[in-house]
């Protein structure tokens, strides 16, 4: 029985890094894997807030799952959110500030992603505590993963450094650090994350017969 | 819906609001004073990184510039004034950057310091790299204009950030000198215009 349930629950943390993966496989809160995303110090701190945010948002709103009323969830789910997201913008400044100074603009948004408020709303509102924090972890690694692909694929060809640390001296192809470039780069990843795991899923299914 | 539901639904959402005002004004009244000393220490540093000689960087006032406060300083060393630091904004591609720069006796730029900005990460934030900020020490006012390609007289621009480079040299640093000048030098009216581009 207890391992029946590890398994679950191994399942529902990868769930969120690969079968729905937000930004790969949902195509959801794209505006940041783009904005944040062409320098990997930037996209490394942004998935970090966001993997915070979406534990503390699924752990709270499943503790209060019971006692929210349905017709006024979203408000609540949102206030949750925004409070979440207000308690990393106020302890990033205090503890953190040459990171919060990069990024600080960009955490405010997380208020607005749609991935957050999808796993509130279809998850953590309906599972208990451990699974929905389970959820949250694999969600959010999803993102840092996804974030930190991207952003490691475009400050290196566009940028030619990695974490601010030049390693060719020229731009190699600087449009990958334009907003444009970033619908290119995510549009070639995500590209390349699905024909990866159609591949690995095809010959899973060969191993079994 | 019954003025029953309605009731509910109001305590409902009141109690969560209320816990959740609680715990927002814990989390600030912790990180606030410790936000407001790391500015401060922020702003000392840099004043110290601007003028490494001086011993003492005595505020004479304050002037406004894009609707925004900012301060300027003396510096002295020993007694004796060695120079001037400002602190000025520029309007840029996606934010004001807040700047300080630092001017000797004859009002010929040293060093300036890109504080805080949000230009585009990775283009526009080059302003903030050595390469850009260097090429101000020893320019006089009349050669802080940007130039695109090479140049040594002036102010060369950072490729993929015209906008950037032009807000920080044409904007901030240049009406910050120029109003150190007016006031300083010149003992006029504090009250320079920012040019309109």
């Amino acid at each position: 029985m207890s391992s029946q349930s590890n398994t679950n629950l191994k399942e529902l943390f990868l769930n969120g890094i690969v079968k729905e993966n937000t930004i790969f496989k949902l195509a959801l809160s794209l505006c940041p894997s783009i904005a944040v995303t062409n320098n990997l110090k930037n996209g490394v701190f942004m998935g970090l807030a966001v993997l915070f945010v979406q534990v503390m948002v699924n752990l709270t709103i499943s503790l209060m799952r019971k006692f929210i009323q349905p017709k006024v969830r979203l408000p609540i789910f949102m206030l949750v959110i925004s409070g979440w997201v207000t308690v990393t913008q106020l302890m990033m400044a205090a503890f953190v500030p040459d990171v919060y100074g990069k990024v600080g603009l960009y955490i405010a948004l997380i208020v607005a992603f749609a991935s957050i408020l999808a796993r509130a709303e279809m998850f953590a509102s309906k599972n208990s505590v451990i699974p929905s924090i389970v959820d949250g972890l694999g969600m959010g690694v999803g993102f840092l993963f996804a974030l930190t692909v991207i952003s490691f694929f475009r400050e290196l060809v566009g940028k030619g450094s990695l974490w601010g640390n030049v390693i060719v001296n020229t731009k190699p192809l600087l449009i990958l650090i334009l907003p444009a470039g970033g619908f290119f780069a995510v549009g070639i990843l995500m590209a390349l994350f699905n024909w990866i795991n159609t591949r690995y899923a095809a010959k899973g299914v060969h191993a079994s017969h | 819906m019954t003025g029953r539901d309605i009731f509910k639904i109001t305590l409902n959402l009141v109690i969560i609001y209320l816990i959740g005002g609680f715990i927002l004004a814990f989390v600030f009244a912790t990180a606030s004073p410790k936000i407001f000393r790391n500015n401060e220490e922020a702003e000392k540093k840099a004043l110290k990184q601007l003028m490494p000689d001086a011993d003492a960087n005595d505020k004479l006032g304050e002037w406004s510039i894009h609707d925004k406060h900012a301060k300027y300083f003396i510096s002295k060393k020993g007694g004796d004034t060695i120079g001037y630091i400002i602190q000025s904004f520029g309007k840029g591609y996606s934010s004001y950057i807040n700047t300080f720069i630092a001017v000797d006796k004859d009002f010929t730029v040293q060093k300036i310091n890109v504080l805080s900005h949000a230009e585009t990460p990775g283009l526009g934030d080059e302003i903030e790299a050595p390469s850009f900020k260097d090429q101000f020490k020893g320019k006089t006012i009349e050669h802080l204009k940007v130039i695109k390609g090479d140049t040594k007289d002036d102010i060369q621009a950072i490729s993929g950030a015209t906008i950037s480079s032009r807000a920080v040299t044409e904007d901030a640093v240049k009406n910050g000198v120029a109003f150190l000048i007016k006031t300083v030098k010149e003992g006029g009216k504090a009250d320079v215009k920012p040019e309109q581009h």
